[in-house]
Parts: structure tokens; sequence; C-alpha cells
């Protein structure tokens, strides 16, 4: 996946390695992949989401790594050349001009090992639908929640997670996130 | 080997047509694949010949069939069962009461199996959480917030569960409550308007 970043064009790149830098800096919650790739798409450059995830990756880690050992744009413009062969010259200009302006600040904010596999809430979105027939049943007449929440993964990427819910099963879903709020008040 | 599956047991006194229709659903509905053609010949008509029995149980797969696509409420079901012993190669008056018998006590449970093979995508198979008191932070105002950790289990058919474990503060929590009162409200003009 390296090689495709050779794909990318520079603004677009310099716009990841920012949100990566914000990222890592707990500015914003994560990388929006999924967002950038399509807009990446919509200028005519074929790149697909897994690809991006994987240079976002590389990218996070090479900056982390930077920070972790206290590197100076010139350390890690050296590493950067030992890790990834024949990256692009304006990928190079990027990153250093990234990391000269916030890579300090990611050192000073340092949090020690963020050890968690959970994720962090982004957003919810809703849909409220009554399914009415289907191959199986002519009237169903089936009323349902849909959820999609948007979340941001301990790696940075942001994700959709959608499922189903009877209306009994979100009346519960409801019920148990006012608990939560009604514990977490009194905490 | 393992010994074959036994059809449900006609209960006392009552006919082997009910004990077909039952047959038929397991079957049909509750994804009992053990309860085949030849078993219920053989356990409750053991006397009728192959096609006879056949045609029975054809005939019978497909008014249930009607009934439960329609989910039929007692008034569609009577005026369907009587148009059926009206009609040339229908029913007969028992066996459209043996129908509306089975149909009464079923309906739900076969419903709700139609209802669960036409969802599409994940669901969500259970949901716990607890609240954590944030212990270690980057800024000290952080220390000692609490948040909630919340675990959902989603569910697609065929696939083994996917765990999604979120953290949730104050904010995002009441964030959250906003949305889903949303819901609650455009659930209630829904049924208003129904």
């Amino acid at each position: 996946a390296a090689d495709k970043i050779n794909l990318i064009p520079q603004d677009f790149f310099a716009e990841l390695c920012e949100q990566i830098i914000q990222h890592l800096n707990h500015k914003i919650p994560g990388v929006n992949t999924a967002e950038l790739c399509q807009r990446i798409q919509t200028s005519g450059i074929e790149l697909n989401v897994g690809d991006l995830s994987k240079i976002a990756n590389i990218v996070s880690f090479l900056f982390s790594t930077a920070a972790r050992n206290h590197l100076s744009t010139e350390e890690l413009i050296t590493t950067l050349g030992n890790a990834v062969s024949a990256l692009p010259k304006h990928a190079v200009q990027v990153i250093r001009h990234v990391w000269n302006e916030q890579g300090k600040s990611i050192s000073e904010s340092e949090d020690a090992g963020n050890m968690a596999t959970v994720g962090q809430f982004v957003d919810l979105k809703w849909k409220l639908g009554v399914a009415m027939s289907s191959d199986a049943c002519r009237s169903l007449k089936y009323p349902y929640v849909m959820v999609t929440l948007t979340v941001a993964d301990p790696s940075g990427q942001i994700t959709d997670k959608s499922f189903e819910m009877t209306i009994p099963q979100f009346k519960n879903f409801f019920r148990q996130f006012k608990e939560m709020a009604a514990v977490l008040e009194t905490v | 080997m393992a010994a074959p599956e036994q059809a449900p047991p006609p209960p006392e006194g009552s006919k082997p047509l009910s004990a077909l229709l039952n047959g038929i659903a397991q079957a049909a509905y509750y994804g009992n694949a053990d309860i085949t053609e030849e078993l219920l010949h053989g356990q409750l008509y053991p006397e009728a010949a192959p096609e006879e029995f056949r045609a029975l149980r054809a005939k019978m797969s497909g008014l249930l069939q009607s009934i439960a696509s329609a989910d039929m409420d007692l008034n569609q079901l009577e005026a369907f069962l009587t148009a059926q012993t009206k009609k040339q190669g229908g029913i007969t008056a028992e066996q459209a009461a043996a129908l509306a018998k089975f149909w009464k006590h079923h309906r739900a449970k076969i419903h709700e199996s139609l209802v669960s093979r036409s969802r599409r995508g994940s669901v969500l198979r259970s949901l716990s959480w607890r609240v954590d008191l944030k212990a270690q932070a980057r800024h000290l105002e952080q220390l000692h917030t609490p948040v909630a950790i919340v675990e959902m289990e989603l569910g697609k058919d065929g696939q083994g569960p996917e765990l999604l474990c979120l953290e949730l503060d104050e904010a995002k929590l009441s964030q959250v409550l906003r949305r889903l009162s949303e819901v609650e409200e455009s659930m209630a003009l829904l049924t208003q308007a129904s």
C-alpha cells in the first residue's frame, strides 16, 4: 500500500497528515478515511478505502513513533527514508511541513500508552421504518428502528456500524441509556 | 447413528391433521429440517397411499402459506376458510376447524419467524454497560470524569457476533438521549397516524 501514496495528490495527502496529527493530539476523535477517500475518488483518482486506511496507519505509526522518540524534523525524514523507500517528493515535503508545525505538540501531550480497546462514540443516526411486505410474507407490517453509530476506533479510524432493532428492543435500548445517564449524574 | 426425529405426537383425542399442521409449521417456519414428508406420512397417516398423503400435505401447506403470508386476523381467516369449504376440491368443515384452531395458536410465532427472515443487515443481540471513573487523564480537570462504557453485540444471520465497545462521557450520552428521543417522537406520530 505504501506505493499507493504516489496516487494521492499533495493537497489530499496534506489533509490526511493534518487529520492524523490532530488525532494524535486528541483534537479530533479520528481520521475520516471513508469521507476523504470519497473526495479523492471524485477527483478521478482510483484509490480504495482499504489502501487509504493502510496508508493512514503507516503515517500514524510514523508520527507516534517519532513523538515517543522525540525526533527532530531531520531525524524523522531520515527515519522515513529508511522505512519507506521511494516516497514521492511531495509526500516527504508534506510530512516535513506537518511535523515542523505540529510534531512538537504531540511530544508534549503524550498519552502514556492509550491501550484502550474501546472506541469513542462520535454520532448516532437513526431511521424508523415499517417493513410492509417481503418475498416470505406479503403482510409483514413490521416496524423497526435502524441505528447507525459513528465510532472512532482505537487506531483513530472512523467507521459506521448499523444495526436494526424491533420496537421493544429499541425501548429497552433507550431505557438502558437513560439508566446510564442517571448513574453518571450520581457518580 | 442417532435415532430419527419423532414428529410431535398428536395430543390426546385430536386428529392427525393438527399434528400434520404442526409438522408443516416446524419445517416451513421454525427451521426444523428433520421433519420430513416421509416422517409425517409414516407417523400420522400410515394407511394413506403416498400420492394421497402428498396431495393432502401440499394442500395444507398451501393454505397455511396463504394464511401466514396475509397474516390473517380472525375475520379474514373465517372468510377465507369458508370460501375454501365451498369450492370444488376444497376442504371439509372439519379441516377448516383444524386450520382455524392451529392458526389461532401459532399466528404470533409464525409471524415472528417470517419477520426475522425478512431482516437484512445486523441486529442488536445484546447490550451491557458500566460506568467508570477515569483514573488517568491528560488534563487535570478530566480526572474523576465519569464515563459510560457500553458493549454491544451485533449479529448477522450466518455470521459470527461482532462486538462493539464504546466510551461515552456525559455530553456524548446527552447527545445519544436526544437522538433516541427523536425516534420516540417519530414513533408516537406513527402510531397516531395508523
